[in-house]
């Protein structure tokens, strides 16, 4: 009794499951006459154009509320970033092949070609150790000072193109994070150190690794279009002893009120890179 | 099931004594011997009922875990658990804090749930009475009083007026014994009980008294033939664990409501998943996001919100004098199209009570309201000085001593239900009857017989000087007139001509026609020559004059129905909702009172009063003009279940007398196989199979038994219709704002999926993290949603028809489209206007977010450049996401005050409904934009879930989205108002 109860129970469902894809008798598709779902498409059809006008219009209003040079809040980048080049936090190469270290060598080649002369001759010889300061010229689009390849000497890339890899004596470029209107007060340096007990010998270009304040403030994409960022290479001259073991750099911004010890971001300010050099 | 019940009964009414005495090893001069009884005692166990088999505890709790949304969230959860095995970055542990959320979400609402069903189960385990009910028996040919349940099989017991029946007794010797059955039967009429066999059928023979009824009056002595759950009582009890227990509606609704979430969830998360693998998607990262889809458009709140609004209406409702022990019966009662209601007790107040009164050929009524607070009649007429006089003397019911303080219609009697009616009137309208009844001292009375069907007592006079004595005698109105010679009108003696008996006639059929007992009064003053003082009247012969009497008037009785019963039944009407009389009463006084409290409206007519008034046949008689009709147990017998059917479905006011609790069980499934949706009430034992079996079993906290109390899934406290009609009301108010609840919670499902349709979809940054979600879902907007059980109803809901189930659902097409693609979806362009302006004024245009997923997420990536050639480290782009986050959470709130004021209403404006109308009644309510302005600071607390503080400007730029979610939304209700049935009323009236 009740098993055939189910049944019919069942075959109701399944028919009116069918019913619900397409209904012959009522000539409906999904619950819906053509017409019914012409009316219903077009309702929704009107009702996302409006949202979508306002939506556009609101972007609108938003966007020409913006200004091209300067963003409105620059709260969440108070401090820079600090970076290594070539973008590689855990570098591992054999110095006799060069097919191992040629990635790195490319990559710091082609990051440095900005700092050509042939492109840094058309920027300003600015005076050294004070901020290049054009907040009052009439003109929007701002001067950049010169930072020439040439600055980095060993690590230049030009006296020795593979930077020093193929000997063991790795170059790495270090770049502070581009920041509007940052100026940092002191003198910035870099400084790097080796977390293990016996430091190893390293050597900073430019010299002590100094980041001169004429290259701040930075004016933005748009004003700023020529300017680059001021580098520091610092070039680890390993010995026999280091090779084939890891060795963990850590490099700070030092001597300045720039932050490098933040809890949460392990790269404002610093950056922490392992190398290892095989024979 | 009748006829299960005869087999198993045995023959015991059938047997001689002798037999009985053998059969159970007894002696009905001396009972059972000690030591014997001792060992049946061992053998049968002691004569209680054993408390029906309670689900367990853990039972209980695991069904409070696996309903139709905690399913859902349970498949949330696991796919939760299971999703971070595909994932290799740091989103493990946020998956892990979801499942972990979603399973906490179903425990402590679970938990929540059985502590309000544990809560009411223990005011219903309060009724219990844990007085030990004592018995006298005879062992040893000794009397001896003994706890009732250490009776057992062959005991020889004795019964008196006031006890209750220790067991299932077959009576062997007694006098006057009547025993009030109203528990097993529902009959409120005495049966008398005698040795003789005069059926049977056990449940019919005079020779057996029940277990659990009352003894009114009158003493037995019996033998016992069956204790504890054998009895009759006991064997009934068992049948309600047979019947199964129907699903509720919301319950249903709700599972429904499942259905259309889970297939929008396949839906999109397939959608999405196609895209997502068209985009170049690898299939694994693919299925992560269809899983994730999926779990994600599970409304976690929602479970909340349905727990805390029905509570919160159980509340309320235990208040007004329900106790709802299952919260989801609250919204089943709402949904209640018919409600088979019992007549004694529930509908009436369960005492006879004068009705009426004829005299000087006139009909007076009496006051029968329960306080005394009716009209009363005209009592300056001399005949009724006489009337009462009779009255007050030819009765033996006496009040139990030591009530003074009690009011008189509270007050305990002892005596048979009319003579405690008449006993109580008096007291009322004369005043002191005992001490008026020792002024006229009694010298004889004859007690009523079923052969003479009167009663009479002689007494002196009052005034000492006047030693006439005086013969009062009440009966049966045809007796009594026959026994007369004349009557009294105004005081004054007249010959009892023609006329005067035509009249007597007329009255008699009058008050018989409304369902009252009606007893006839007569007196006469004896001559003092023929019995002086010292007469040895003896009452066998009657040596005394018993005819030429002096006819006083009629005195009509009935149990009342309570003052409270018209106006619930006249509400039931307009809602649209059927009472039916079910009760174990005589067709006519069943009949009676059901047109006194408006069960059979004014004017309708039964099949047998058309063919009355038409002067035809009954066969001839259109069935469907007839409105009204009242069914008996014995044709119900007769009747197939299609018959019942069709006059159930012919005859909109019906009435069924004399019925078996089986029959009731039977109407019940009846009105269920028609679509309705059925309450029941019900006080007895024998109801409980059809309280269980009800949508909604309404059990009375007074009278009812603790087996109806336990299959019941309603109680009413004061054991009153009316508050029924109540609980119909707040279930009605809960389903509409359940509804409102939903809607509000639904809608923001939409802006918590598109921001990671658009994430995967155009590779912007994520807008919305999954912590966020929660703490929208399960902290902020809980109470918005309750506070919407708070709202009045729009239009008065007692004017409607009660909910059809199959159409008008709990959760529908429009009201899920309607939230989901029209206001979630504003409030999702909402969200996004919020988080690209924060993008763009933190230096990331639109265009730029574009496409930007790869490298934002990219750890490794230190010097991202924004739209202004600034540099981010991956913790300043993820704080700019948290910001983003914060963003979307706050226009989402934004959006959601909005949409909290829209559903206040679903139909009239805002404006006319008043805005803050409810603001009064919930504090919580007033308290929410308090809370809102307060979530800055939650935003900064809650830094570690994800979210900072966000400038204050971005809390105003979705406001033009809420003022347009609310000006949209006023516009809809007023296309609904102005058209409706329209296709606008169609479509967007939810």
């Amino acid at each position: 009794m009740a098993s055939t109860e189910d049944k019919s129970a069942n075959k109701e469902i399944t028919s009116s499951w069918k019913d619900s894809f397409y209904n012959p008798r009522t000539g409906e598709v999904m619950g819906r006459t053509a017409s019914s779902w012409a009316l219903i498409l077009l309702f929704y059809l009107v009702f996302y154009c409006f949202l979508a006008g306002m939506f556009a219009l609101t972007m609108w209003v938003m966007l020409l509320t913006l200004d091209d040079y300067v963003p409105k809040y620059r709260d969440r980048v108070p401090y820079p970033g600090l970076v290594i080049r070539p973008n590689a936090l855990d570098m591992s190469f054999n110095k006799s092949d060069p097919l191992k270290y040629a990635e790195y060598v490319q990559h710091l080649e082609t990051f440095l070609r900005r700092y050509n002369d042939t492109e840094q001759e058309k920027n300003e010889d600015c005076p050294r150790g004070e901020y290049f300061m054009q907040d009052d010229t009439e003109d929007m689009t701002k001067k950049a000072c010169r930072f020439k390849r040439g600055f980095l000497s060993l690590c230049s890339g030009l006296s020795d193109t593979n930077f020093g890899y193929s000997e063991g004596k790795p170059c790495i470029l270090l770049k502070m994070n581009r920041i509007i209107g940052l100026k940092p007060r002191g003198d910035p340096y870099i400084n790097c150190t080796v977390k293990r007990d016996t430091p190893i010998q390293m050597q900073y270009f430019p010299s002590e690794g100094r980041i001169d304040k004429m290259y701040f403030p930075y004016y933005g994409k748009k004003a700023h279009e020529s300017y680059v960022q001021p580098l520091v290479a610092v070039k680890l001259l390993l010995t026999k002893e280091d090779y084939n073991k890891e060795l963990t750099v850590e490099c700070r911004v030092e001597g300045t009120d720039l932050r490098n010890n933040d809890e949460r971001d392990k790269f404002l300010g610093r950056v922490t890179f392992r190398i290892k050099v095989v024979e | 099931m009748n006829l299960a019940i005869c087999l198993l009964l045995q023959d015991d009414h059938e047997i001689t004594i002798e037999e009985l005495e053998t059969r159970y090893n007894t002696s009905v001069t001396k009972g059972l011997t000690s030591t014997f009884a001792s060992q049946v005692l061992e053998r049968d166990g002691p004569n209680e009922l054993k408390p029906p088999k309670g689900t367990p505890e853990y039972v209980k709790f695991a069904r409070q875990l696996a309903g139709g949304l905690q399913c859902l969230m349970w498949v949330a959860a696991v796919i939760c658990f299971i999703l971070p095995v595909f994932m290799v970055t740091s989103a493990f542990s946020l998956q892990l804090y979801l499942a972990i959320t979603l399973i906490s979400v179903v425990v402590v609402t679970g938990c929540f749930g059985y502590y309000q069903e544990f809560k009411s189960t223990n005011i219903i385990a309060s009724f219990k009475n844990l007085v030990p009910q004592q018995a006298i028996v005879i062992r040893d040919g000794q009397k001896n009083q003994i706890n009732a349940h250490q009776l057992v099989v062959g005991d020889l017991v004795e019964i008196k007026g006031g006890d209750r029946v220790p067991a299932d007794i077959r009576i062997i010797s007694g006098q006057a014994c009547k025993v009030d059955n109203s528990s097993l039967t529902g009959e409120s009429e005495p049966q008398s009980k005698t040795p003789e066999c005069t059926h049977e059928n056990p449940l019919e023979t005079k020779n057996i008294a029940f277990f659990s009824t009352t003894c009114l009056e009158g003493v037995a002595t019996g033998v016992i033939i069956n204790t504890g759950d054998r009895t009759i009582i006991g064997r009934i009890a068992s049948l309600a664990s047979g019947v199964g227990n129907e699903k509720t509606p919301i319950a249903i609704e709700i599972e429904h409501f499942v259905d259309i979430i889970a297939g929008l969830a396949i839906f999109f998360g397939f959608t999405f998943f196609v895209v997502a693998m068209f985009i170049g998607y690898a299939f694994l990262e693919a299925m992560i996001f269809f899983m994730a889809i999926v779990v994600a458009y599970v409304p976690e709140g929602l479970l909340a919100t349905v727990t805390v609004c029905l509570s919160l209406t159980a509340k309320r409702l235990a208040r007004k004098n329900c106790v709802v022990k299952n919260l989801e019966a609250v919204e089943t009662l709402g949904s209640t199209s018919v409600i088979c209601s019992d007549k004694t007790g529930t509908l009436t107040q369960n005492r006879m009570t004068v009705a009426h009164l004829w005299f000087d050929n006139h009909v007076h009524a009496a006051d029968t309201t329960e306080d005394q607070s009716g009209q009363s009649f005209d009592q300056s007429s001399e005949t009724w000085r006489s009337l009462a006089r009779v009255a007050s003397l030819c009765n033996r019911a006496t009040f139990r001593p030591d009530q003074e303080g009690v009011p008189i219609p509270k007050r305990l009697v002892v005596g048979d239900a009319s003579e405690t009616a008449l006993l109580k009137f008096t007291e009322l309208t004369v005043g002191n009857i005992m001490d008026y009844r020792n002024r006229f001292k009694k010298v004889v009375e004859v007690p009523f017989n079923s052969t003479n069907k009167f009663q009479l007592s002689i007494h002196e006079l009052e005034d000492p000087l006047d030693l006439r004595y005086l013969l009062v005698m009440k009966g049966a109105p045809e007796r009594i007139l026959e026994r007369c010679s004349t009557i009294l009108i105004k005081g004054q003696e007249l010959p009892l001509d023609e006329q005067w008996s035509e009249a007597f006639q007329t009255a008699y059929m009058d008050l018989g026609g409304l369902g009252e007992r009606v007893l006839g009064f007569c007196h006469i003053y004896l001559n003092e020559k023929e019995f002086p003082r010292g007469y040895a009247f003896d009452p066998d012969e009657m040596n005394f004059t018993t005819s030429g009497l002096c006819f006083a008037g009629l005195i009509s009785m009935i149990d009342p129905p309570r003052a409270t019963v018209p106006d619930a039944v006249m509400k039931c009407r307009t809602a649209g909702i059927r009472v039916v009389m079910v009760t174990g009463d005589h067709p006519i006084t069943a009949r009676a009172i059901a047109a006194n409290v408006g069960i059979i409206s004014e004017g309708s007519e039964t099949v047998e009063d058309i063919a009355q008034r038409k002067r035809i046949p009954v066969e001839q008689v259109n069935k469907r003009d007839a409105r009204a009709c009242v069914i008996s147990g014995g044709q119900l017998k007769d009747m197939s279940s299609e018959e019942l059917d069709d006059a159930l479905r012919n005859h909109p006011e019906m009435v069924f007398a004399r019925t078996s609790p089986q029959q009731k069980l039977i109407i019940v499934e009846s009105c269920q196989r028609l679509g309705s949706i059925v309450a029941v009430t019900g006080d007895g034992v024998n109801d409980s199979p059809a309280l269980k079996k009800a949508d909604i079993g309404v059990a009375m906290g007074i009278a009812g038994s603790d087996a109806a109390k336990n299959a019941a899934d309603m109680i009413l406290l004061d054991d009153n219709f009316a508050s029924i009609v109540t609980g119909v009301e707040q279930g009605r108010l809960i389903f509409d704002n359940l509804k409102k609840s939903i809607a509000y919670t639904l809608t923001k499902n939409i802006p918590e999926l598109t921001p990671y349709l658009i994430y995967i979809t155009v590779s912007v940054p994520l807008p919305l993290g999954c912590i966020t979600i929660l703490f929208i879902e399960l902290a902020t907007d809980i109470f918005p949603s309750v506070s919407l059980a708070y709202e009045k109803a729009e239009s008065d809901i007692m004017h409607l028809k009660p909910r059809n189930p199959r159409q008008h659902r709990l959760v529908n097409e429009a009201l899920a489209v309607y939230s989901y693609f029209q206001i979630g979806a504003i409030q999702s362009f909402a969200g996004f206007t919020d988080y690209f302006t924060a993008m763009a004024q933190e230096g990331w245009y639109p265009l730029l977010c574009v496409g930007l997923r790869s490298q934002w997420e990219n750890v490794h990536l230190q010097d991202v450049q924004d739209s202004y050639g600034q540099e981010w480290t991956f913790s300043q782009r993820l704080y700019q996401e948290y910001t983003c986050y914060t963003v979307f959470f706050v226009s989402i709130e934004i959006c959601q005050i909005s949409d909290v004021l829209i559903r206040k209403t679903r139909r009239l404006s805002v404006f006319q409904q008043g805005f803050f109308r409810s603001v009064k009644t919930h504090p919580k309510h007033a308290s929410l934009g308090i809370m809102y302005l307060n979530s800055q600071s939650y935003s900064i607390t809650i830094y570690r879930v994800n979210s900072v503080s966000v400038s204050f400007q971005w809390w105003f730029v979705p406001v033009p989205y809420g003022i347009l979610i609310f000006v949209y939304d006023e516009i809809r209700k007023l296309g609904v108002r102005r058209y409706p049935g329209s296709w606008w009323d169609q479509e967007l009236y939810y």
